[in-house]
């Protein structure tokens, strides 16, 4: 078990214009369990593989155990990884591929013999031993991937979109499998990986990635509900959060946001930014959980949290119904419903929701502007 | 609609019997000339000149005997397995390091090379024949069995890493990574991985290696003028004398020098389509 910190690590391609991975600043604590996330191309990949000692890095530190990593070889870091596409060995059997690790480092059969075979127990592969990889399933596959890593008792596991192969039902079966491991072994576990489901649900903490940078970590509720950016905001959550552009004014000690000819209350940002009077534009978001459908008459309370809408779209998933609705001067916007709906495509609908629900973004730099009393802790 | 199947069953009759005839045809134009010269091995010369063609009235067993006894055919058989099995190790070895590191490690030149490696495909082998005698010469190798095992390095390795390289380079890098956090070096990795995973290639580079020096000629008759030294194709050559040619005894020397390829082909002939159809499929 380890902790590992990386400060001020970045990845520079040789060829390559910008930064692979930009600054990166992070600790990972003894046997948390961290979730790199972000969409492909944001440098989660490259910091893992950084870590793994796959890849150089180009400056910055990184240590493992309080011991500075940057030139000792992967083998020498006391780490396992399981890749996306499993990596087994072909050509040996499930048993071989199990112990190929623990017999290069020259540990006694009696003790190989006896890692594998726990390892299989745990797994559920004791009757897969002498099987090839090619005569096995997704699932059994990522078994091995996973008893590869666990047999060689590392310090830290590395796990590089282990899921994304295999299909919807076994995914959710082995993110359980997981996440009960996890809490088993108690080992330090750095999971990359850009479906947010499998972030939200695993991770102790998450840390969301973008453009190379690191955008905001912390634990997957937090971060939910207090977005530090809108990427972050609208990355997190399915459907996405909604995003309108408004305008802000203050008047009477009040601010309040103007959309769709309507005048909306932000009374957690009253005493807070914006304080001249002069009008500015920013980006409100909305959870679409958070909108319920209402009256189009009770749109004639100048003061409510109700935005006029146009039906576009209904679609009932079962459990819930998604309403699509375009509304005046602002766009599409998705609204999570309860699973009975009567209304249909082209109805004026009105939208209620919390005002105290809805987040602030500052329309130019994307950064959530936080309200009085948040504690967020910023990202330099 | 009721004809519809009628018509398409006839249809696919008319096809797959047009596809059999054409394989038929093919057969029968590629395997005659084969069947002639197995026939002609067991006949002799004066049998062969008065009918060209005819069945054989008695099988002459015995000239295989004569050929491999008499005729020094046992020595040039051993000559040719002894250059073509060691050239065939060697270049596969040899080419198969090479295609691993052109296809897996970037480095300055690794195009180069094998754009320089895979030109040399191209070029007609006859041209180096003069230049590559004077070196051999040279290096005192002329008339030496290690000096044609590495003319026959040299000309296989272009063929070789081209046909190793495209294969390496299809194993996934996460293998790699992973032996690597194993804890295996570059060349065991090679060893225990590449080989291993690459073997169907590296069978097909071996058989076609195989097929190609064993038949080898133009090479073997410039380089080798001992005649204890002679690989069979150039000693099937002795019998042809400037104003007699002993064509019954040709054939047989042809049939006995086509065993080995046969031999390995029969066996082989699966793993070297596996090797030559994998990066198709997968």
């Amino acid at each position: 078990m380890a902790t590992v910190q990386l400060e001020e690590i970045c990845k520079r391609y040789s060829g390559a214009s910008e930064l692979a991975v930009d600054t990166v600043n992070l600790e990972v604590a003894d046997g948390e369990f961290m979730v790199l996330l972000g969409p492909s191309g944001c440098g989660k990949s490259t910091t893992l593989r950084m870590i793994a000692g796959l890849e150089t890095i180009s400056s910055g530190s990184l240590s493992i155990d309080a011991r500075v990593v940057n030139d000792v070889s992967a083998k020498d870091r006391d780490i396992a990884m399981v890749f996306q596409s499993y990596a087994l060995y072909p050509h040996m059997s499930v048993a071989d591929n199990l112990a190929f690790g623990l017999r290069r480092r020259r540990i006694p059969k009696s003790e190989i013999d006896r890692r594998v075979n726990e390892a299989a127990d745990l797994l559920g592969l004791s009757d897969l031993l002498k099987r090839k990889p090619h005569a096995l399933s997704g699932g059994q596959r990522q078994r091995v991937a996973l008893g590869r890593a666990m047999v060689r008792e590392p310090k830290v596991f590395l796990f590089d979109e282990p899921l994304s192969n295999l299909d919807a039902a076994l995914r959710v079966n082995m993110r359980n499998e997981l996440v009960k491991l996890q809490r088993r072994l108690g080992t330090t576990m750095i999971y990359v990986t850009h479906d947010q489901i499998e972030a939200m649900t695993m991770g102790q903490r998450i840390c969301i990635m973008n453009n190379g940078r690191v955008v905001q970590v912390g634990k997957p509720l937090d971060i939910y509900h207090d977005p530090a950016d809108l990427f972050v905001a609208r990355f997190l959550g399915s459907p996405p959060m909604n995003v309108l552009e408004v305008g802000i004014e203050r008047s009477d000690h009040r601010l309040v946001a103007k959309v769709a000819g309507r005048r909306i209350a932000l009374t957690r940002w009253n005493n807070g930014p914006f304080a001249n009077s002069q009008a500015k534009v920013a980006a409100l978001g909305i959870r679409p959980e958070d909108i319920e459908l209402t009256d189009v008459a009770q749109l004639n309370d100048a003061d409510a949290a109700i935005l006029p809408a146009t039906v576009l779209a209904v679609e009932p998933l079962g459990a819930e119904t998604m309403l699509v609705v375009d509304v005046p001067e602002s766009g599409e916007m998705i609204a999570r419903l309860h699973r009975d709906v009567s209304v249909r495509p082209g109805d004026a609908v009105g939208l209620r929701f919390d005002p105290d629900a809805v987040l602030l973004f500052d329309a130019e730099t994307t950064r959530a502007i936080p309200p009085q009393g948040s504690t967020r802790e910023e990202i330099p | 609609m009721s004809i519809g199947p009628g018509l398409d069953t006839l249809r696919g009759l008319c096809r797959s019997g047009g596809l059999m005839a054409v394989l038929v045809a093919y057969t029968v134009y590629s395997a005659l000339p084969f069947v002639w010269v197995g026939t002609m091995s067991v006949r002799t010369t004066s049998e062969i000149s008065a009918d060209h063609y005819a069945w054989p009235s008695t099988f002459h067993w015995s000239k295989f005997k004569v050929a491999w006894a008499d005729s020094n055919f046992d020595q040039y058989f051993m000559n040719s397995t002894i250059v073509v099995v060691t050239a065939v190790l060697l270049v596969t070895l040899i080419g198969a390091a090479a295609a691993h590191c052109l296809s897996r490690y970037r480095f300055r030149g690794n195009r180069l090379i094998y754009f320089v490696l895979f030109s040399s495909i191209i070029f007609p082998p006859q041209i180096i024949l003069i230049s590559l005698f004077q070196v051999l010469v040279e290096y005192d190798l002329y008339n030496t069995r290690l000096g044609l095992i590495m003319v026959y390095i040299g000309l296989q390795l272009p063929l070789t890493v081209y046909l190793l390289e495209g294969f390496f380079a299809r194993i996934p890098q996460d293998l790699f990574d992973a032996a690597k956090i194993d804890g295996y070096s570059d060349l065991e990795i090679f060893v225990r991985l590449v080989l291993p995973i690459g073997m169907p290639a590296v069978a097909t580079a071996m058989i076609l290696n195989f097929i190609m020096l064993w038949n080898e000629f133009l090479f073997a008759v410039v380089l080798i003028a001992d005649e204890d030294l002679r690989t069979l194709p150039v000693g099937i050559q002795r019998f042809m004398g400037d104003y007699f040619q002993d064509i019954g005894m040709i054939a047989t020397g042809m049939m006995i020098s086509i065993i080995p390829v046969l031999i390995v082909y029969a066996f082989f002939s699966e793993k070297l389509i596996q090797g030559m159809t994998a990066g198709a499929v997968k």
